[in-house]
């Protein structure tokens, strides 16, 4: 399972559109999410639609948070998203073998079954988590929160049964040529997170959809070839996906 | 965080009606609200119980697929999991799985009703739950003050098992405070010292929550540090006897649950002894209740063997 999170605080205002871009990557099979961080005053409209609909061509979720939330947004999304992955496969399957809908479809003692397998599924499969930071310079302020939602959701990867990778990006990159560089490549030790963001210039521009083009293809290098793009979800529950109120966190 | 459609309470006489088993069930009251479900007292015939309700279908069934697990581990108990069904509330199908109903309040408050001095044999008894649960396999993971009921006579009850895990795997649900990967001192892997770790916050924040929440509030996020939690435990005269302990909970170093219980025990002991004089009353019918719950502990057990 392959997923994109875009981490950012405001509108993209160079080169190709991030929708585009999202649903590039959705095509391939990665599921982007967005987390909006804002402390005083408004993301505004433009970038508050444009992330909500780079979620929603990327097949993820969005929420706008200040960055105290952060760090449990980013774990919330990860995992609602394997969740979301799983039981769509699981769906389709349950269509095709059974005719039925969704596991909500089958008698309990049936549903017992298939959640059984879904959890065990969700806990051991491959799961790989890009993140995509926004390092224009109206973020400075929330890196020390980004760095720790980092940390954090690398801990959880960590703690699960399966194989888990992270890798770093930030945006803009050094040069014009370059939309974002790679602070860690899939890593399975936290320790340099910490480190990371010691070495980011921060600069005027955000080329959002670039950098997402550029994060697809590392994910094209690394992964080989990514599976085929995901069936179009068409069950209502993943609807409400970006309208900030699921949650399964607790605090 | 909940669910919108989940904000809306069910008034007090609504009738739930199983749509697969066919049973149905008279709301009461609203319990308690987690984070993917609401929990009801419900009446069924002559019988109350508890019910939990919510839209995430999977995720109730894998808590009553939990139960359900330490149901057939556990026998010779009365069941965990009673039913599990769906029923149309207003308009929208839900979902919901019925337990027993363990009456009982948050250790906090039971402490504040019958006294501070009762920790110990909450503690203790807490600690032969956990072991149990270790024992069969599983981590409970969303250890904390909300989760554990205490009845009559300091007996305690784990409620809400939406973070029990099978050893090995990442905990499912847990909370901040009481997490080992947020005071960096380890993983969130299920494992018995994740357990061990959160009783151990538990009485810090029992005895002493003002100073846990006000440390929580302004400790910058790299300075997070199981010493910080010791220095609370030092300054504190409540947990200050039993610092020994807690520091070995803290870091793990304990070789199962059941030793961790012996040595909650003979710490608990050790600190009634330094206390001396004006608590010679209290180590008496302390120890007259340990006698008791051991008794009535090796007499369970051999009932439970007879049987």
């Amino acid at each position: 399972m392959n997923q994109i999170l875009l981490i950012t605080d405001g509108g993209s205002n160079v080169g190709d559109s991030p929708v585009i871009a999202a649903a590039q990557a959705y095509a391939d099979g990665i599921v982007v999410n967005v987390a909006g961080v804002v402390d005083e005053g408004s993301i505004g409209e433009y970038g508050a639609t444009e992330i909500a609909e780079i979620a929603r061509a990327g097949g993820g979720m969005s929420r706008i948070v200040s960055s105290r939330q952060l760090s449990q947004t980013v774990q919330m999304m990860t995992r609602q998203t394997v969740v979301g992955t799983i039981q769509q496969a699981v769906n389709q399957e349950l269509r095709h073998l059974l005719g039925v809908d969704s596991v909500a479809a089958l008698p309990p003692s049936k549903r017992a079954e298939v959640v059984q397998v879904m959890e065990d599924l969700g806990e051991t499969a491959t799961l790989r988590v890009a993140l995509l930071i926004d390092a224009s310079a109206s973020m400075k302020p929330k890196l020390s929160a980004v760095s720790e939602a980092i940390r954090d959701l690398a801990l959880s990867l960590q703690s699960r049964a399966g194989d888990s990778a992270v890798a770093v990006f930030h945006f803009p990159g050094d040069s014009d040529r370059e939309p974002c560089v790679m602070d860690a490549s899939w890593m399975d030790s936290t320790a340099r997170i910490e480190a990371l963001f010691g070495r980011i210039r921060m600069r005027g521009t955000t080329p959002t959809g670039p950098a997402l083009l550029r994060v697809v293809e590392f994910f094209r290098e690394t992964c080989g070839k990514i599976m085929s793009e995901p069936v179009q979800p068409s069950s209502p529950n993943r609807r409400d996906d970006t309208d900030g109120v699921r949650s399964d966190y607790v605090v | 965080m909940i669910t919108s459609s989940e904000k809306q309470q069910l008034p007090p006489g609504t009738i739930l009606s199983g749509k697969w088993n066919g049973r149905s069930y008279r709301v009461e009251k609203l319990l308690g609200i987690g984070s993917n479900g609401q929990v009801y007292l419900v009446g069924s015939g002559r019988s109350t119980y508890a019910l939990k309700i919510g839209n995430e279908t999977a995720e109730l069934q894998a808590e009553a697929n939990v139960l359900a697990s330490l149901d057939r581990r556990e026998r010779g108990r009365p069941p965990f999991l009673l039913d599990v069904d769906d029923a149309a509330v207003g308009g929208r199908e839900a979902s919901f799985y019925v337990m027993q109903y363990v009456p009982g309040v948050p250790v906090r408050s039971y402490l504040r009703q019958h006294g501070e001095q009762w920790f110990g044999v909450i503690g203790y008894r807490l600690l032969k739950r956990l072991a149990e649960l270790h024992a069969a396999g599983w981590a409970f993971g969303d250890l904390k003050n909300d989760n554990i009921l205490v009845g009559s006579y300091g007996r305690v009850a784990l409620v809400d098992f939406g973070g029990m895990t099978a050893m090995g795997r990442g905990v499912r649900q847990f909370t901040e405070i009481y997490d080992r990967g947020y005071w960096a001192a380890g993983t969130r892997t299920a494992d018995p010292g994740y357990d061990w770790f959160a009783f151990a916050v538990l009485w810090i924040h029992v005895l002493d929550g003002k100073r846990l929440m006000n440390l929580t509030r302004t400790l910058l996020p790299q300075n997070r540090h199981p010493r910080e939690l010791l220095a609370l435990v030092r300054t504190n005269a409540a947990l200050k006897p039993m610092e020994p302990w807690i520091e070995r909970a803290l870091e793990g170093r304990f070789r199962d649950t059941d030793e961790a219980r012996e040595l909650w025990r003979a710490q608990l002991q050790a600190a009634q002894g330094v206390k001396g004089g004006e608590a010679a009353r209290v180590p008496g019918w302390m120890k007259g209740l340990f006698a008791l719950s051991a008794l009535l502990c090796a007499s369970a057990a051999a009932f439970w063997l007879l049987k």
